[in-house]
């Protein structure tokens, strides 16, 4: 490494930028890391296992021998054009087809435009003219299409180990009809996940017509339905609370994790990033304030300005003390006020913190809303309906929207009916009770007592395996349906394909139940929206195709209840003392919180890669769960910080808790009320002290070839009465180990001033801090003479700087044209549109949906858990994680139990200047006209000098054949399966998009800020043009696959070289910065600076923690130039120091 | 001192040059004929299942190239035509020619007409047709005087040398775009059609790409 150019800055006291630490070990300066740091790929990421170089360059010898024998093979293979035999109409080769449908959910049907490229749906994303959700999808909808060509799918229906046709199961279920059609039902029930169809709820309701005595239960492990539950007892009547978060000043989250796992998120994060935007320092003052009390660290827990820690059991009495301190503060009922104090005394939560936020919350009366989290209890979410009355939300920043009734029972009373003996024939439509049905019901045995199951499922799981008759499901993409949205609004489910293989929907099955006269779905569908939503009977089908055109039925929301009706003095004879009371909880009582996995939700999700291999957004653990602690509970177990291990009978087992993307973690027994669970554990600052959580949807039994062996199962702890929340949990580590694949190291950026922040005060007080922090302020000007150009000018010439060598000048026709050597022509001359992007870290929450939109666009595979460990992920897109505590001091002692936590989303900065187009010696990464950093696939042979002289690490390369080889067989390369020839790899390839290359193995890849997308809108615009020269593609008309995914309007991408458009406006921002700016690589991606909002009133007011550790190290080298200086003397002792380390590791290795 | 060479080694030299120019030109024949696209793709006329003659249909009976390859000005595809295009008039004309059985079976059975590819650009080349016909570049360009070919065949290497000349220099190759699909087309007057080319290139801003992004993604 040349040490003069070197701009590392992380030892100690020499650092400038604020000092993030991103894992335990980062902050332990563990050696393994530091070795880490030191190499441009983790160490396993360049070497072959067992294959030498030389040994290599044998083989590779004799390979070209052998091919000489073969040149015929040169010929290209005859190739086959098969066209239509008659062409559908709307149907263009070449051009992809849209239309709109929603993914069901159990509270949310989100509405989505699908891309399909010869009726093969390839990508989805959302629907922009549903204008509460803008488009922006969450990452399981990019996702599903993955579950639709998945090999391990149903691929047909099945009688014990028998195939069966769809022929049998219509006999078997008419057989079901005739035997309950004279018991009225007696002795049949039916389990249902939860649904928002209209549709199925009409069916249902025939259903129930026809078998009166028919027990219809319904039941999905992490879908509560306490909010409705609460709002029906005080309206009288089935209703559910629609939060306004665009009209909220002051949102108050209480375990409630909005922006990520609550019902309706991608609406109510769309919501919470417009209350974000800031676009000049006047409008600091109007951003909202996010405070969160919380157990875990979620997403919005991450976005929060004030966070505090509180265990999920003691929210009611949080709540309870709110709501006192609002009376008081309100001169509100005295009696109630004293009431709730008295109940929930003794909880330990500062009480200047609850007064403080009270008070805000009143200031801004009208403009605050309580969010409470959807698994709180009934009278935790009647309280916090309470409390939004006290600072009049209601109406204002929460409306109530009236269900439709829609009565089930629950799967504690279908359980008790099969105990009772009761249940003859048993339906289960979906879910998976066997893997998650709550633990203490034992339903693997009840299930297996009934004397008929069947079983409707789109994956033969576990629930299958014990169902007599296993029908196969369609994927919604393959299914008619309709549904609605959180708020209501009706939108359907169309199908974008024929079901690939023979399945059933559950309205058809229903449907036959229920004997109706028609069991099509398309025509259940569409008597539905005859039935309710059509304006005339006549005009019916006119209406149904614009609806299905537009993709939702405007206005057709649920009525919304006056918050007059609301009978609120009902509130405190709902209230039994016993839930206010604070639980205790200590390190031999734990709280055990089990929650929806962010990458497989509650299972379903576990058999697709894309999500498994989705780093989580605060672990960014992958492929696994894990049990996840505080730090306070890891001390307690012996956990040492310098070491980086659990010291077991005083003893560290290992050196180091990471290397590379492998986090080595000891597996622990969790035991909670006589049910013991194993797991890997990983330490996770910002969890209450005694809470840990655990995420489920991992540890599957019978599962496809994805989700085998990954992670642990978790819901042995899960209980009917109690839920997903548990109390007196122990737990002991053992001394086994576990490797989990953590992309958290990877990918390091070694802790400069890379995240920006700073608090609204700062800004308002001094507009430039963004452009005042880190090395720039203080480095040779980027641009030389040129500094005060503008954007346009910058992106259109290239200014040369401070450099010695000639840069190209876009605005200019390129010269080897002769036409444009004319002086006269050239000023005809109409220069390529600039593209540039920016990013606003201010609204960024994390949420990941940006990174599996990106993949399905761009064809980028998965390389599965063992690659992630050596360092290889692919992702184009990744979001780094940085926490920070506001002490560098205490950060290399201690892990800080209450970090801030900042999120980067990081891929190809398309520098202007780029480093990697420096080294290429093939001209594989070169410039565009376009300013576009361009990878031609073709011309790379794999040297990777590129990925070494990337500052950003953002270059992914293939070291393997990651389409063509499985998993587990990378390894044995030509010797392993072609996954292009076997059963199912024309299901796979469906899924590829047909404009972007599918990568082999060798070559190196990197965002393209969607250059497929760009080149088309280019094209169709000259298509337009024909012989004019309007030939400009207008704003907006290009949208990258993340930008269109992201739910807060994060990332804007357009033409910088045009004043007009929304990316320059962006860029113009005074908290523009570009991310390690100072090398003068000049990205075209800048980010916008983040702001947090805290309450100078609060007890934990401070300014951001970051900024804090920032100034901590401009104060303890002296003066912030001094950096520079500095830096000749500093890597040589840096260099010493990590060569001792070295051999200390080599040392510890040879025991 | 005794001869050191024996005497047929007096031909060695000589043999040495003959092997090595033998190796030499068989070599570079061998990579010539092999590796370039000029020798391996031009005149590439495979057997197609239905004896299509363009020349018949363009030039004796008339028929743009668009009735057939119906989306080639919207879309980057130039599409094959499916079975019903033929049979809207081979339901009449020739209607039981053995010729065309294939083209009869495939309309009534819905199989498609299993076409031999002969144009076929690398799949990490995403040409598009739309833009190029919109924008004055005639089929001719890429495909020859297809309207004279009895059986097609590959008449242009389609390197990428080949692209850049015209990407380089499209005055030398736009023409008007109502004679884009009019294949026999030629200039009556060369210079004022290169006058006219050159301002076209000007007032419409004709800027085909040279960068790799233009066509590989």
């Amino acid at each position: 490494m040349n040490r003069d150019s070197n701009h590392k800055e992380t030892h100690g006291e020499m650092t400038t930028g604020p000092k993030y630490w991103r894992s335990l070990d980062e902050l332990a300066d563990k050696p393994a890391f530091k070795e880490w740091l030191h190499r441009e790929f983790p160490q396993g990421a360049s070497e072959v296992d067992g294959v030498n170089r030389r040994h290599f360059l044998k083989i590779m010898a004799a390979s070209f021998g052998a091919a000489g024998l073969g040149l015929a093979g040169c010929r290209r293979p005859e190739q086959n054009i098969l066209p239509y035999s008659q062409q559908p109409e709307s149907s263009i080769p070449g051009i992809p087809v849209y239309y709109t449908t929603s993914m069901p959910d159990a509270r949310d049907n989100l509405p989505l435009v699908v891309e399909t490229h010869q009726h093969r749906p390839t990508h989805v994303e959302g629907n922009r003219d549903f204008l509460p959700y803008g488009g922006a999808v969450h990452r399981f909808a990019p996702a599903s299409v993955l579950n639709l060509y998945d090999p391990d799918r149903m691929t047909s229906s099945y009688e014990g180990n028998r195939r069966v046709t769809g022929e049998r199961i219509k006999d078997v279920l008419a057989g079901l009809a005739s035997k309950f059609g004279p018991t009225s039902g007696q002795g049949m029930a039916i389990l249902a996940e939860p649904s928002t169809s209209p549709t199925r709820l009409r069916i249902k309701k025939a259903l129930l017509k026809k078998y009166p005595r028919l027990l219809w239960a319904e039941y999905s492990p992490t879908v509560g339905s306490n909010p409705e539950r609460a709002a029906a007892r005080l309206f009288g009547r089935p209703s559910r609370p629609l939060y306004q978060l665009d009209k909220a000043g002051r949102i108050l989250s209480v375990d409630a994790d909005f922006l990520n796992g609550e019902a309706g998120n991608v609406g109510l994060a769309r919501a919470y990033g417009k209350g974000r935007k800031v676009r000049n320092q006047d409008e600091a003052g109007n951003m909202s304030r996010l405070y969160a009390v919380e157990s875990s660290f979620s997403v919005t827990g991450g976005m929060a300005d004030h966070r505090l820690r509180l265990s999920t059991g003691n929210m009611t009495a949080f709540l309870a003390l709110l709501t006192a301190e609002l009376l008081e503060l309100d001169n509100g009922d005295p009696h109630m006020a004293d009431f709730l104090r008295e109940r929930a005394s003794g909880l330990s939560v500062d009480p200047a913190w609850v007064k403080e936020c009270a008070r805000d919350l009143l200031d801004n009366r009208e403009h605050s809303v309580i969010v409470p989290g959807s698994h709180l209890s009934v009278e935790a979410q009647q309280l916090a309906i309470y409390a939004n009355q006290l600072v009049g939300g209601l109406d204002h920043t929460v409306v109530y929207a009236e269900l439709p009734e829609d009565e089930s029972s629950s799967i504690r009373e279908l359980a008790a009916a099969i105990g009772d003996k009761a249940i003859e024939s048993l339906l289960i439509l979906g879910g998976n009770p066997v893997y998650n049905a709550p633990a203490d019901l034992d339903w693997i045995s009840l299930q297996k007592s009934v004397p008929e199951v069947i079983r409707h499922g789109y994956y033969y799981d576990e629930t299958s395996l014990e169902a007599g008759l296993s029908i196969a499901a369609t994927h919604y993409l393959e299914s008619w349906g309709d549904g609605r949205t959180l708020d209501g609004t009706y939108v359907p489910v169309q199908p974008m394909i024929m079901p690939l293989f023979e399945a059933f929907q559950e309205e058809e099955i229903l449907a036959r139940l229920a004997g109706m006269s028609l069991a099509d779905p398309y025509g259940l569908v569409l008597d539905t929206f005859t039935e309710s939503y059509a304006s005339s009977k006549g005009a019916a089908e006119k209406d149904f195709q614009r609806f299905l055109s537009n993709g939702f039925l405007p206005e057709s929301g649920y009525r919304l209840l006056k918050a007059a009706s609301l009978n609120v003095s009902g509130v405190r004879e709902n209230l039994s003392p016993a839930v206010l009371a604070p639980r205790a909880t200590g390190p031999e009582n734990l709280e055990v919180r089990l929650m929806a996995s962010n990458s497989s939700g509650d299972g379903f999700y576990n058999n697709n890669g894309w999500l498994q291999e989705c780093p989580d957004p605060i672990t960014k653990l992958t492929w696994d769960n894990a049990i996840l602690i505080s730090p306070a509970l890891a001390k307690h177990l012996g956990f040492d910080t310098k070491a980086g291990d659990f010291l077991i009978g005083g003893v560290s087992k290992k050196n180091a808790n990471f290397k590379r993307g492998r986090e080595e973690s000891r597996i622990a027994e969790l035991t909670c009320n006589g049910v013991t669970v194993r797991g890997p554990v990983h330490i996770q600052p910002g969890l209450d002290d005694w809470t840990v959580i655990l995420p489920l949807g991992y540890g599957r039994s019978q599962v496809g070839r994805v989700g085998t062996g990954t992670g642990f199962n978790a819901y042995p702890l899960s209980h009917s009465a109690e839920g997903l929340l548990r109390s007196g949990g122990k737990l002991v580590i053992t001394g086994e180990g576990y490797r989990l694949a953590n992309t958290q190291e990877h990918w390091s950026m070694e802790g400069r001033a890379i995240v920006r922040e700073g608090n609204v005060g700062t800004y308002e007080e001094n507009a430039n801090f963004v452009a005042e922090t880190g090395m720039e302020s203080h480095s040779p000007p980027v641009y030389g003479h040129d500094k005060g150009m503008d954007l346009s000018g910058k992106s259109l010439q290239t200014p040369r700087g401070g450099s010695s060598y000639e840069t190209p000048d876009f605005g200019d026709p390129p010269p080897n044209v002769n036409v444009w050597q004319d002086p006269e022509a050239r000023e005809k001359f109409i220069p390529e549109q600039q593209w540039g992007m920016s990013i606003d870290l201010n609204s960024c929450t994390g949420c990941n949906a940006c990174i599996i939109s990106c993949q399905s666009e761009n064809n980028i595979p998965i390389v599965g858990k063992d690659q992630i460990m050596r360092g290889r992920e692919m992702h184009w897109i990744r979001l780094d994680r940085y926490y920070s505590s506001g002490d560098l001091e205490e950060n290399r002692n201690e892990l800080p139990a209450d970090p801030q936590s900042s999120i980067m989303p990081v891929g190809c900065q398309h520098c202007e200047m780029a480093p990697c187009e420096q080294v290429c010696p093939v001209n594989a990464t070169v410039h565009d006209r376009q300013g576009l950093n361009v990878m031609a696939y073709n011309r790379c042979v794999g040297t990777r000098y590129c990925a070494n002289n990337c500052p950003y690490k953002v270059r992914r390369f293939n070291f393997f054949d990651y389409n063509k080889r499985a998993t587990d067989e990378f390894y044995a390369g030509p010797l392993g399966t072609n996954q292009y020839k076997i059963e199912g790899a024309a299901l796979k390839a469906m899924q590829k998009n047909p404009d972007v290359t599918v990568r082999m193995r060798g070559v190196m890849e990197k965002c393209t800020y969607c250059v497929q997308r760009i080149e088309q809108a280019k094209i169709a615009q000259r298509v337009i043009a024909r012989d004019s020269n309007n030939i400009k593609v207008a704003d907006g008309v290009i949208r990258t696959a993340c930008q269109s995914a992201c739910p807060t309007e994060a990332i804007v991408f357009g033409d910088i070289s045009d004043e007009s458009t929304a990316v320059y406006q962006s860029k113009m921002n005074d908290r523009d910065y570009a991310l390690l700016g100072y090398l003068n690589t000049r990205p075209r991606t800048t980010y916008l600076a983040r702001l947090r909002n805290p309450n100078p009133k609060m007890p934990d007011y401070a300014e951001a923690l970051s900024r804090t550790e920032y100034k901590s190290t401009q104060k303890s080298s002296g003066h912030g130039e001094a950096q520079g200086g500095s830096h000749g003397a500093e890597p040589a002792a840096h260099g010493e120091e990590h060569a001792t380390e070295t051999h200390t590791e080599e040392g510890h290795g040879g025991h | 001192m005794a001869n050191l060479f024996p005497k047929w080694s007096n031909s060695v030299p000589l043999k040495v040059i003959i092997v090595i120019c033998v190796l030499g030109v068989t070599g570079v024949a061998g990579v010539t004929y092999y590796f370039t696209p000029k020798y391996a793709r031009v005149g590439y006329a495979p057997k197609q299942p239905v004896a299509y003659n363009h020349y018949l249909h363009v030039e004796q009976l008339g028929l743009d190239c668009r009735y057939c390859h119906s989306h080639v000005d919207e879309s980057g595809h130039a599409n094959v035509p499916d079975s019903a295009t033929c049979m809207n008039c081979h339901s009449q004309v020739k209607k039981d020619s053995a010729l065309l059985e294939p083209v009869r079976n495939s309309y009534n059975s819905g199989e498609p007409v299993e076409w031999v590819r002969i144009h076929k650009t690398p799949d990490y080349v995403y040409f598009n047709h739309s833009v190029h016909v919109n924008r004055g570049i005639s089929c001719v360009e890429c495909h020859g005087q297809i309207n004279e070919m009895e059986t097609v065949y590959h008449a242009e290497p389609l390197t990428m040398a080949f692209c850049l000349d015209c990407h380089r220099n499209p005055e030398n190759f736009i023409r008007p775009l109502d004679e884009v699909y009019n294949l026999n087309w030629t200039p009556e007057n060369p210079a004022a059609q290169a006058e006219w080319a050159r301002e076209t290139v000007i007032e419409a801003n004709i800027n085909p790409p040279q960068s790799c992004s233009g066509c590989h993604r």
